[in-house]
């Protein structure tokens, strides 16, 4: 279908791709992967016309492919599925379909055919199993729903290669199923896919074919079955990581850092009980919707909470502001980094600094020392090993997934919390990171602090965890000790329907 | 459970807010005077507000790019000063239109070139023709006012099927516009413009022409009011045309077209919006009310409106960030079931 | 052969660096105005007087003021058009006060301090009214204080019938026209909002919230208490503005600064403060407003007349915004 031969390309002198071949046969899935800054996205630039190779080239059935732009790949029926939508809330189903190139309407008139559109769309539409009509807002669509949208944009160009990159990270459990199942079926009209992702474990799952890259070289090309996970690790991060989660020798102490008792919220979470030890890791499972993110954003004071009550070390929370929050010792990582979590714009120092900053204010005009924030700022980076080719005056969004958490780690970890609620630690973030930040969490535990940990990885949940509450309907329907872990129960306790379905 | 229950009512009404309230000035007005509710009042509004409302319909198409057009006041005295000097020179009043509408394109064209060629804030480019087109002008009128011919008055005053000429200037531009946004493919992809540019260059769209274009179209409309003002009152004063952008911009915020982009319509929004403001100058001024009053009133009422506006967004913000629990609906019907 | 390539062009290389750091630099516009009065020194009689940079500064020390308030406001993240109808409020509730032909007070000893406090008051009060309405209202910055600006002009000619108001004491008239006292006041405004932005918990909260408001609530920013705060400013460096210029034109005028909004945004964008939020300093502003000055100033020396400039005006904005692409796109190179 396509291959890809000998690819070359660098920026300022720096090669990222380094002689890049391989080959997606016709109907055939392969997985790729690697770590940030392997070369992933670049390659897939190139393959949609983004970006031009410095040297080898492309096939398409045979023939030479050279894009020089989105407009060619869609004409050579490449059909691109981001993580970041390319969608217009703004505009209905149909036109997002079509939003690239209407057809127009008999008449001499320059209007669009909207019964064309229409009738096309609601056939999609149907064959993806999405109930709505053609006219719907996009912004009335849930995230996965979305998702499908953008397949049934590849289908309305007729696509015979699909690349998927990182489709699931903003998936609910059953929206991804449902995405793998579309998945099968494109597979069976004979479409080629490439799937992008850092979930190895579903890449494992749904890929004929496992093409591994590690600074801009593909060191590993194998069919899946020969591949299993602790190879794929090794071969991505280069040397063999023997434990992903790293091992904690501290126990929880008895003092309950967390005390939650009774929270309700009505229509978001009912009842919520429990108690977070110093120094214990907790895991909270459940699937998106189940109310966990909701929990934590009522703990941290983002949402109201209708009743119930909220201690840290014995203090009273409840109707606090978050500021008011943080000063008592909680901190929360959100799950949306982009949105949420750091100034993107502003300097590393900046936002390793912001949570911290009333502690270097002095005076009743807050004149904030510089020397005392930088201080800390270099102290708190080693902590976390962000990378130390990072300046601290470089803008975040220049930083690679791994090293932005790294930087919200460190401006929480700057004000020294007492009790750290952290929503999916790992989100979109390369294994080498992934084992940095699990070490994070364990030291903080060794120092007594309390850690609330939320995460839609059950695996992650079970590797670092004392225990985990499990959530269904923003409610605890089941506490899991470390002895008893079993990723079935969990799994189970989070999907259970139960009768009112 | 009360407030679910009210909710969705409040919505509906606030949804409505632009109407209500102006159905809440109509009745005001009309009880106040009943002067007021005569027909030729309401086609006085409608002559009144034509300029002001095709000024506001051309800004609609740059505020739906997430742009905004500073230079229309200007752009509407150069076209009149060229104008203007034209008819005085003795030109035909057909090929002086000619020529001034296509000054209005060229202006919005030069804008244009500015933004997207060379990638600079539409607010500062607008900003700094704005002074270049009153310059221009001022310059060409050596800042005396200037007395057009009867021509122009008889064209304004002009009525075909019974329509003044002016409300059917703006009954074509609003029509055409209409037309343009909602049922071409350069309407809808200026709606994707509006709401991601990035997304749109991705899905192929070639954005620097949508935005080249609608730049011109603002221009254009911006010399189309200009014409329609001249035809009501035909002198060019050194300060026609002056803050009209403000006007302008209220009537399509007023009308729900959002200033960040991508959400708004010329029809019914805009026009609503313009209407609206002039509705409320018409009846002040048929109570006689203290004609400094008026602009208080004015921007009371706008304030109203935009307060009203900012509680819609923020109940349906609720309202959705509800619906994310379909599970927990369902919960609480269970519930109810089993009370 | 590569080697020796790249060894004879070092020196090349380093000598557009200074260029490029210089274009580059946040002085650029500071280095604008040292070329622009360099250039223009020779063929414009009285350009470099001692009198005529007096000129300069009486005409630009209040704008400035307002400029460094609009600042704030911009790397907040929002936007004050409401600033010059503030001034004009401000400047015929002083003269209603402190007239000595109509004032309320008119002859008392208490005429200037109440009349000052009541300025700077009214300004305050407008500023809060804006913060309330984008804060707590959530109304979007631009319409809010579009919708106050409105009003508050209409309130200023309502108020005084369109009419100006003269005969203020001459103990007032003196805070407008010594210069030494305006170059004090302003002086101190400028100084205080530089100090706050830079030194200041206020100031790094500031920068935060422009850059991303939802990250800066959980990271425990107190953002509505600063973002209302910030407008409250916004309006009280546009009221001392309005005492500077009723002081200084010994009139007050609700029409007042009314022309002189888009150039207050214009000089602040200018001088490097983005209409996004989040970026920007007062040091800036003081460039961008001092540019703009230079050139008005020099063109009324040349004699033109003023519709000229005001074309030279939109010429010179452009050709400062078009450098200042130039430079993103070279720092996004880099």
């Amino acid at each position: 279908m396509i291959e890809f031969v000998n690819i070359e390309k660098g920026f300022f002198g720096v090669k990222v791709l380094k002689g890049v071949s391989f080959a997606v046969k016709p109907g055939e899935t392969v997985g790729l992967v690697g770590e940030n800054g392997a070369g992933k996205s670049t390659l897939m630039n190139i393959l949609g016309g983004n970006l031009q190779p410095d040297a080898g080239e492309m096939r398409l059935n045979g023939q030479p492919y050279t894009p020089r732009s989105p407009r060619d790949a869609e004409h050579a029926r490449i059909a691109f599925i981001h993580q970041e939508l390319n969608l217009f809330g703004n505009l209905s189903i149909a036109e997002n379909l079509f939003i690239g190139g209407f057809p127009r309407s008999a008449t001499w008139l320059p209007f669009i055919d909207r019964r064309k559109i229409r009738e096309r769309t609601s056939e999609l539409l149907r064959e993806l199993q999405l109930p709505y009509g053609p006219d719907t807002l996009v912004e009335r669509l849930s995230a996965g729903e979305r998702q499908l949208v953008e397949i049934a944009k590849a289908l309305a160009i007729d696509a015979k290669l699909i690349i998927f990159d990182e489709p699931t990270t903003s998936l609910t459990a059953r929206e991804t199923e449902r995405l793998f199942a579309i998945m099968a079926k494109l597979r069976e009209r004979g479409i080629s896919m490439i799937y992008i992702s850092h979930s190895l474990s579903d890449v494992l799952n749904l890929c004929d074919e496992i093409v591994v890259l590690r600074d801009g070289a593909v060191v590993g090309n194998a069919p899946a079955s020969e591949l299993p996970m602790e190879r794929m690790i090794a071969l991505m991060v280069g040397r063999e990581i023997t434990q992903l989660f790293p091992r904690r020798d501290t126990k929880p102490e008895e003092g309950i850092a967390l005390d939650v008792r009774g929270v309700s919220q009505p229509s978001v979470a009912r009842n919520i009980t429990f108690q977070l030890r110093r120094g214990e890791v907790l895991g909270v499972a459940g699937l998106m919707g189940s109310g966990r993110s909701e929990l934590a954003r009522i703990l941290f004071g983002l949402d109201p909470c209708a009743a119930g009550e909220i201690r840290l070390n014995g203090q009273l929370l409840n109707g606090l502001s978050p500021r008011e929050r943080i000063q008592r010792g909680l901190a929360f990582l959100t799950e949306d980094r982009r949105m949420e979590g750091l100034c993107m714009e502003a300097a590393i120092a900046d936002n390793a600094a912001l949570v911290a900053l009333p502690r270097f204010a002095r005076g009743l005009f807050g004149f904030v020392s510089e020397k005392k924030s930088r201080a800390a700022v270099r102290n708190i980076r080693e902590a976390v090993k962000l990378t130390p080719s990072a300046r601290d005056a470089q803008p975040v969004k220049t930083l690679s997934g791994g090293n932005q958490q790294k930087v919200v780690l460190a401006k929480w970890l700057l004000n020294e919390p007492k009790v750290f609620i952290i929503d999916e630690p790992t989100r979109g973030i390369d294994v080498g990171a992934k084992h940095e930040v699990y070490r994070l969490i364990n030291e903080l535990a060794a120092r007594g602090t309390g850690v609330l940990v939320i995460s839609s990885e059950v695996e992650e949940l079970i590797g670092i965890c004392d225990r985990i509450l499990v959530m269904r309907r923003g409610e605890i329907r089941d506490t899991v000790g470390a002895s008893e872990f079993d990723r079935e129960r969990i799994l189970r306790a989070a999907l259970h329907e139960g009768a009112s379905v | 459970m009360t407030t679910t229950g009210s909710n969705p009512i409040g919505l509906r009404l606030l949804n409505q807010a632009s109407l209500i309230l102006f159905a809440v000035v109509l009745i005001i007005f009309g009880v106040l005077s009943p002067a007021f509710f005569q027909p030729t009042n309401a086609v006085n509004i409608l002559i009144q507000t034509s300029s002001t409302g095709i000024l506001a319909v051309g800004m609609t198409f740059v505020l739906l790019t997430a742009g905004v057009d500073l230079s229309v006041g200007s752009i509407m005295f150069v076209a009149a000063a060229v104008g203007g000097k034209l008819i005085l020179g003795g030109w035909s009043l057909s090929a002086t239109l000619v020529v001034m509408l296509a000054i209005g394109g060229l202006y919005g064209a030069l804008n244009a070139v500015f933004i997207t060629r060379l990638a600079i804030m539409a607010f500062i480019v607008t900003l700094a023709t704005r002074y270049l087109g009153r310059g221009f002008g001022l310059r060409l009128t050596e800042t005396r006012a200037m007395n057009l011919p009867e021509s122009f008055y008889e064209f304004g005053a002009a009525r075909i099927l019974g329509l003044p000429l002016p409300v059917l200037i703006f009954a074509i531009v609003v029509v055409l516009a209409h037309l343009t946004l909602t049922r071409t493919p350069f309407g809808r992809q200026i709606y994707a413009v509006g709401a991601d540019l990035d997304a749109a260059r991705k899905a192929g769209i070639n954005t620097r022409w949508i935005l080249f274009l609608v730049y011109v179209i603002c221009g254009f409309c911006a010399a189309v009011a200009g014409i329609v003002a001249l035809s009501q009152a035909p002198a060019v004063s050194p300060g026609f045309g002056n803050n009209r952008e403000f006007m302008a911009i209220a009537a399509a915020v007023l009308g729900g077209t959002s200033l960040f982009g991508g959400r708004g319509a010329v029809f019914p929004g805009t026009v609503l919006g313009a209407v609206l403001i002039q509705t409320i100058d018409n009846g002040l001024n048929i109570l006689n009310v203290n004609p400094y009053l008026y602009p208080l009133i004015t921007s009371g009422v706008i304030f109203i409106a935009v307060l009203l506006d900012a509680i819609r967004n923020r109940t349906l913000e609720r309202l959705n960030r509800r619906r994310i629990f379909v599970e927990m609906a369902a919960d609480q019907s269970a519930v109810k079931k089993s009370l | 052969m590569l080697s020796a390539a790249s060894t004879t062009s070092t020196p090349a290389p380093r000598r557009i660096n200074v260029v490029k750091r210089l274009f580059l630099s946040e002085y650029l516009v500071l280095g604008l105005c040292v070329v622009y009065f360099a250039v223009f020194t020779p063929f414009t009689p009285g350009f470099a007087s001692w009198s005529n940079l007096q000129t300069i500064l009486a005409y630009c020390l209040p704008i400035l003021v307002v400029s460094v308030g609009l600042t704030l406001v911009l790397i907040v993240g929002g936007i004050d058009l409401s600033v010059t109808s503030i001034i004009a409020l401000a400047s015929v509730v002083g003269g209603k006060i402190m007239s000595a032909d109509e004032g309320w007070l008119a002859g008392s000893a208490w005429a200037i301090p109440v009349g000052l406090f009541a300025m700077m008051a009214i300004s305050a009060v407008v500023g809060a009214v804006n913060g309330a309405a984008i804060t707590i209202g959530r109304i979007p910055a631009v319409i809010a204080t579009l919708t106050t600006m409105m009003f508050v002009s209409g309130l200023a000619i309502w108020f005084t019938l369109s009419r100006k108001i003269g005969g203020l004491p001459s103990g007032f008239v003196m805070l407008g026209q010594n210069l030494w006292i305006v170059a004090a006041i302003s002086g101190a405004a400028i100084l205080l909002a530089h100090v706050a932005l830079t030194k200041t918990l206020y100031g790094k909260w500031l920068y935060a919230i422009g850059h991303n408001p939802r990250a800066a609530i959980v990271s425990g920013v107190p953002v509505g208490r600063v973002t209302f705060f910030t407008y409250v400013f916004s309006g009280l460096f546009a009221g001392i503005a309005a005492i500077l210029f009723t002081a200084g034109l010994e009139t007050g005028n609700p029409e007042m600064a009314r022309d002189n909004l888009l150039d207050v945004v214009g000089a602040v964008v200018i001088g490097g403060t983005s209409l996004y939020g989040g970026k920007g300093h007062v040091i800036g502003t003081v460039f961008g407003v001092l540019f703009l000055a230079l050139v008005d100033n020099s063109l009324n020396l040349i004699g033109l007349n003023f519709y000229t400039i005001a074309m030279v005006k939109g010429g010179v904005i452009l050709a400062a915004a078009f450098t200042d692409a130039l430079r993103n796109r070279f720092m996004a190179g880099a």
